[in-house]
């Protein structure tokens, strides 16, 4: 699966520029759908090729004209070769960058990582008090998982006030001139290192919450899960659960399936031969992973949880 | 060109032009419109052939759809299953289908037609609104087939109704819990879908035949069979991104001798960066024709009244649903503005809800204060919900508007009941009002949206009576004499096309529809039973069969 991180933002707010900064100083392969194709400002040495609506870079990574069909536009991004690594999406600036972020969770391939909401640090105070954007712009930030505040240098109060205030919880990250480390459009950078241990229902592991601005716990599912048990715990988790994404066997045929859960959504769909495996990220206010894992248990198929007790 | 002078005899030549507002004879040379009056003209201007083959007949300008999509060429491709009767290119009247099991019958026998097995099958126009009784389900079309992927479009845009081949492809699961996937009591899936995420996904995986194609020459063709049917000789499609490859299709298209139509496409802003736009109208511009009109620039604002996603002012929605959206953010809109006003550009600005209306106005003030541009002529394009106030500040700037009079009959009643409530819904589509306040008007049918048919359309604001058979609005009627003129003239007036088409005048096009009687003196609610006898193009006739 080709990880996936929306970036949305008002119009002005550095997504742009931040996307030039993702695509100079990649490691890996991006592969970004932008909107606006002409503000793309990359060095003429670091371009090899330039096609209509792609620029392919010397880097490996390659930029594209988001056309008409945002998920036709993801289908050919991951039918790119080399296979690109990571796929960016920025968002028009008057986007609800969640109404992209759900493409990724319906187009098979991709997983969802964090939404990066860039916001400007000097704007912002007069954005949310203006009459035509207030809406647009609280609405983008409410969405994030992970706020950029750039134009930093400006100073940063004010804007912290607000975005405590509109989206508590999630990581701030202040920067300059979109200058950001290329490992933040993840979750799950760096990977997890501990071995999981054992409870009576299963396994878990949890990451530490200061270590990391996404604590995370792996939980290895010992049973299938029950439908609508299942359903009753996504459909009831607090916001501050950002994403589940894994694997687990589903129901009494135990099909196994493919989890990705969102922000109150959830797609599972079949995946043949997977192993059981569920990551769960969120933000420091996570109910604690004891308090995780006897719920998510709670969702397990009751012949099971009979036999482990 | 021939130099015959063709005298054109009629009951009633109606010619919405105020110095001589009726006649019996029109003559023509060269296509265009040599003189008109009483039978002293037949010999007036030389040697002259009369036409009396409409000696009973009711002549009128070319009717104008002023916010048509020549995409309306394209739908027929696919099986139409709408609530209301309407016409195909090539005349068929296709009834209207009052029920879930008549939708059914019809797509049985459009399956059955189908000559490829994994071809999908695709209907469109869909409109359950009026249907009692239970909501169309996957059940439903799993009866048409199990096999073939079906997709069946609503109306409104807003919403597919798949069955389970199509959910299936998709990865659509019954343990899914995705926006916009419907569920029933049971919690099952019904194979209703709606939100972009959801409907984009299964609009790929059917493949987007019927749903997003692009305008070729028989498509283009076809549209103008079915405005040619209605006595439209001029109408627009606004809103295309205008490529190289749809500019070719309109120029092979129009440049045809039989091409019964003049075509006014608006270039869609948000296809470019705003020089790259200005740049490419200053292009196309150069090959304008007298029968293909390029220059003028559509921008979209918000979305739609019915699908919820167009921007209310306070007190919002009726139901209390959220505001809708921007599709272009205000201090965006602003800066867009300014470019193609500065540039000469005549912009066509969508907008339906009254705060976007308010908006484009305000944006429109502030580009003619920096940049005073006389009889710039803006138009608000379907300006729903405006109240006096917005249409004065308006008319102050000089701008125009195109109301969407269908509105009030095909969704009046939703409006009054859902959307925006008694009070605020009798002012939708306020043609009364717009002309209080002397503001330029047109109304219009937003092709496909509501079929293209201006008699149709006039009867919608002379009656506002709505698809329950209520007046919705009573003040805001108008007289068959203004509706007349918001079919012709009233939309010429917002291309800057009034001095070549809209009315019968000396100089003009010979562009006319000829009607089996006169619209203003039947009975109001008759005049969308009025029939179009025949279309005349640039002096040619095509009689309706």
């Amino acid at each position: 699966m080709i990880p996936l991180t929306v970036i949305g933002g008002f119009l002005g707010a550095g997504k742009t520029t931040l996307v030039n900064h993702l695509l100079r100083v990649a490691d890996k392969r991006f592969g970004v759908l932008v909107n606006d194709f002409g503000a793309i400002n990359i060095d003429a040495a670091l371009i090899a090729s330039r096609d209509g609506g792609t620029i392919a870079l010397t880097n490996g990574c390659v930029c594209c004209e988001i056309g008409s069909d945002l998920g036709a536009g993801l289908t050919a991004l991951a039918a790119r070769v080399p296979a690109i690594e990571h796929a960016i999406v920025e968002a028009s600036g008057v986007s609800d960058p969640w109404r992209i972020a759900q493409l990724a969770l319906v187009e098979p391939g991709f997983s969802l990582e964090p939404i990066l909401v860039v916001a400007d640090a000097e704007a912002l105070p007069g954005q949310v008090a203006d009459r035509w954007i207030a809406d647009t712009v609280i609405g983008q930030i409410q969405a994030a998982d992970r706020i950029i505040l750039n134009k930093a240098e400006t100073g940063t109060d004010a804007a912290h006030a607000i975005l405590r205030d509109l989206r508590p919880g999630v990581p701030v990250t202040e920067t300059t001139m979109g200058a950001i480390d290329p490992d933040l459009p993840l979750f799950d950078a760096p990977p997890f290192d501990a071995p999981p241990f054992d409870t009576p229902s299963g396994r878990f592991r949890a990451d530490s919450p200061v270590t990391h601005d996404f604590p995370r716990l792996l939980f290895v599912p010992p049973g299938p899960f029950d439908r609508a048990r299942l359903r009753a715990v996504l459909a009831g988790l607090p916001r501050s659960v950002l994403r589940i994404k894994g694997f687990c066997a589903l129901g009494p045929e135990a099909a196994p399936m493919l989890l990705q859960y969102a922000a109150g959504q959830w797609a599972l769909t079949p995946a043949p031969g997977s192993a059981p495996g569920l990551v769960v990220i969120g933000t420091p206010d996570m109910p604690a992973p004891e308090a995780m894992v006897t719920l998510l248990t709670s969702a397990l198929q009751t012949t099971f949880r009979s036999r482990n007790d | 060109m021939s130099s015959v002078i063709r005298v054109f005899r009629a009951a009633r030549i109606l010619t919405v032009n105020a110095s001589l507002p009726a006649a019996t004879h029109v003559a023509v040379r060269d296509g265009r419109i040599l003189g008109f009056g009483g039978a002293e003209i037949v010999d007036a201007f030389g040697p002259a052939e009369l036409d009396d083959r409409f000696a009973a007949a009711t002549i009128v300008p070319g009717f104008v759809e002023g916010h048509g999509h020549a995409a309306d060429g394209l739908m027929w491709r696919n099986p139409y299953v709408g609530y209301f009767p309407r016409f195909a290119p090539d005349g068929t009247r296709h009834e209207g289908l009052r029920s879930i099991a008549e939708v059914v019958a019809r797509l049985r026998a459009a399956e059955a037609a189908m000559t490829d097995p994994d071809a999908p099958l695709i209907a469109w126009g869909f409109d359950p609104i009026y249907f009692e009784g239970p909501r169309m389900t996957r059940a439903d079309l799993d009866a048409v087939s199990s096999r073939r992927m079906i997709v069946v479009a609503h109306v409104s845009g807003h919403i597919l109704n798949v069955n389970g081949a199509v959910l299936e492809r998709a990865g659509f699961t019954e343990d899914s819990n995705l926006d916009g996937l419907v569920r029933d009591a049971a919690g099952m899936l019904t194979g209703e879908l709606c939100g972009p995420a959801v409907m984009g996904r299964a609009t790929r995986v059917a493949g987007d035949a019927g749903l997003a194609r692009t305008l070729d020459v028989p498509a283009l063709r076809d549209f103008a069979r079915l405005t040619r049917r209605v006595g439209v000789t001029t109408c627009t499609d606004l809103s295309n991104a205008l490529t190289d490859e749809t500019v070719a299709a309109q120029r092979t298209a129009t440049a045809a001798d039989d091409f019964p139509l003049r075509l006014v496409p608006a270039m869609r802003t948000r296809e470019y960066s705003v020089a790259d736009g200005i740049a490419r109208i200053s292009v196309l511009r150069r090959l304008n024709t007298e029968k293909l009109r390029y220059g003028i620039a559509k921008v979209t604002v918000d979305g739609s009244i019915q699908g919820f996603t167009a921007r209310m002012r306070w007190p919002g929605y009726h139901n209390g649903a959220p505001n809708g959206m921007w599709y272009v953010a205000p201090s965006e809109l602003g800066g867009i503005v300014e470019a193609y006003h500065r540039a000469g550009v005549q912009l066509h600005i969508h907008t339906n809800g009254d705060e976007a209306s308010e908006l484009a106005t305000e944006m429109i003030g502030r580009a003619l204060a920096a940049h005073p541009r006389p009889d710039h002529r803006h138009t608000l394009q379907h300006c729903q919900m405006a109240d006096e106030a917005i249409f004065r500040r308006m008319r102050a700037l000089g701008m125009g508007v195109n109301l969407f009079a269908n509105h009030v009959f095909y969704w009046g009643e939703q409006h009054r009941a859902l959307t925006m409530g008694p009070t605020r819904a009798s002012r939708l589509d306020a043609c009364g009002m717009a002309l209080q306040v002397g503001l330029p008007l047109a109304i219009h049918s937003d092709t496909p949206v509501t079929p293209v048919d201006p008699l149709f359309t006039m009867w919608c604001a002379v009656n506002r009576v709505t698809a329950a058979g209520t007046v919705l609005g009573r003040q805001e009627r108008i007289t068959p004499v203004q509706a007349l003129r918001a079919v012709t003239l009233g939309p010429a007036w917002t291309l800057h096309m009034d001095d070549c088409i809209g009315s019968i005048d000396v100089g003009k096009f010979a562009d006319f529809a000829v009607l089996d009687r006169d619209p203003l003196t039947s009975d109001p609610m008759s005049i969308r039973d009025i029939r179009v006898l025949a279309t005349i193009s640039g002096g040619t006739v095509f009689p309706n069969a």
